[in-house]
């Protein structure tokens, strides 16, 4: 029997198969990125503590009424424009030198020292515990957690290059006031111009540093999350510049 | 007029060869594949996201499916806005008793949040605090509303929000 040859697959509907999908994943899909504002909500507490001491010197508050007005610190505000210029001065006033009549945050001054004794502290704290069997987990872990908190702040420091590494006083935060009615559109208006301050506080550091800028490291550590000398610059910025956001629930 | 008379000796045209046809579909094809994002839901309220700039990009680091979108705006049936507050309305997906219109009220949240949280496989091992709800909201929505959802959500330990809006480049 003679062999017969095979004969040739019309692959004329392949393109129509190809475009059936085509038409097909277009219709399902979307390009539109997802951009948002991360936040996180303070965690219920049942036994709540009695809060601390408050200085009015330490609260940045933007406050939003019904009306969509503003008011910054007090202040009537016409244009949100000014409010990330606003924050920068309110984190940036007493970074040099600490003028104690300004309205503006203190901060204070660690030397590599004063960190070493608290490292020193902590790890003789850790070990005491390790060698006692009967100790509750949480507080061991509370403890490691502020080592590592501490050893930060001396890599920081080393990284920093100065003798002493500026921190801002914590109760320092960024308070966002709004009321019931006030639009979606302002209370978002006011967290791009929080992440604006951000960005400009962080960047400005990072080009004195290393003639970099924010916006690149954090998109190197994007996308080489192994790159262990932008994560300890980045470190360093966060322990800088840690701006800490509150939101207020409306009543 | 010899430049305009038909050449070809009354031969038919040849027939152009679409061999690599769909070579190019199957190339256009790969490119929507990689480049878009599936739809999770069709929302049935109308959200118009305000603008703002230097937000976290939620696409490159999480899949869609481990962040819970959850929408606040106007119904598109504006027949049904009046039974609302305010006439805004939330849009849930995968709920398990659903609504005929799909819209709900905040105090649907919480057990619509538990129970997507429930219903992932359990590869996706992240603690319910770090699993994110990403509220996109109309800009005219009032600013209580998306509180009131806060409020439901930190009751569950779901404390990661995400507030969306239309990124309107970092200028």
């Amino acid at each position: 029997m003679a062999k017969r040859e095979a004969p040739e697959i019309n692959a004329g509907s392949m393109a129509d198969i190809a475009f059936l999908l085509l038409i097909f994943f277009l219709v399902t899909t979307t390009m539109d990125k997802d951009q948002a504002f991360m936040r996180s909500i303070p965690k219920k507490t049942l036994n709540p503590l009695p809060p601390p001491e408050i200085f009015m010197r330490d609260i940045c508050d933007i406050k939003a009424n019904n009306n969509n007005q503003l008011l910054f610190r007090g202040e009537l505000l016409a244009n949100p424009d000014d409010i990330s210029e606003k924050i920068v001065e309110f984190y940036r006033f007493n970074q040099k030198s600490n003028d104690l009549t300004s309205n503006f945050p203190l901060y204070t001054r660690l030397t590599k020292s004063e960190i070493q004794v608290q490292l020193d502290k902590l790890d003789a704290e850790i070990e005491r515990m390790e060698s006692t069997p009967d100790q509750s987990e949480e507080i061991l872990k509370y403890n490691l957690d502020a080592r590592a908190e501490w050893q930060l702040r001396l890599d920081g420091l080393k990284m920093y290059g100065k003798s002493s590494l500026p921190e801002v006083a914590s109760s320092a935060h960024v308070r966002v006031d709004v009321q019931k009615k006030t639009s979606y559109e302002l209370f978002a208006k006011i967290h791009t111009e929080i992440q604006e301050a951000i960005r400009e506080l962080k960047n400005e550091e990072a080009k004195k540093m290393w003639n970099t800028s924010f916006d690149i490291l954090s998109k190197k550590a994007d996308s080489e999350p192994g790159d262990r000398e932008v994560k300890s610059q980045l470190d360093l910025l966060k322990l800088l510049y840690n701006v800490r956001i509150i939101e207020v629930t409306p009543k | 007029m010899s430049k305009f008379r038909k050449d070809d000796g009354g031969k038919n045209a040849p027939a152009i060869n679409t061999s690599s046809l769909p070579d190019i579909v199957f190339m256009l094809l790969f490119f929507f594949m990689v480049a878009t994002t599936s739809k999770e839901v069709d929302p049935t309220v109308v959200v118009n996201s305000p603008t703002g700039s230097y937000t976290t990009d939620l696409t490159p680091f999480k899949q869609r499916s481990e962040v819970d979108f959850l929408y606040l705006g106007r119904p598109l049936n504006p027949a049904r806005a009046e039974q609302f507050a305010g006439g805004f309305a939330l849009s849930l997906d995968n709920v398990v008793i659903p609504n005929p219109d799909g819209l709900y009220s905040v105090n649907q949240v919480r057990q619509w949040k538990m129970d997507k949280f429930t219903s992932k496989p359990a590869t996706m091992s992240q603690s319910i605090e770090a699993v994110i709800t990403c509220i996109k909201a109309d800009e005219k929505a009032p600013t209580g509303m998306i509180f009131d959802i806060r409020k439901e959500l930190q009751e569950i330990d779901a404390i990661s929000v995400a507030y969306a809006v239309k990124d309107n480049g970092n200028i």
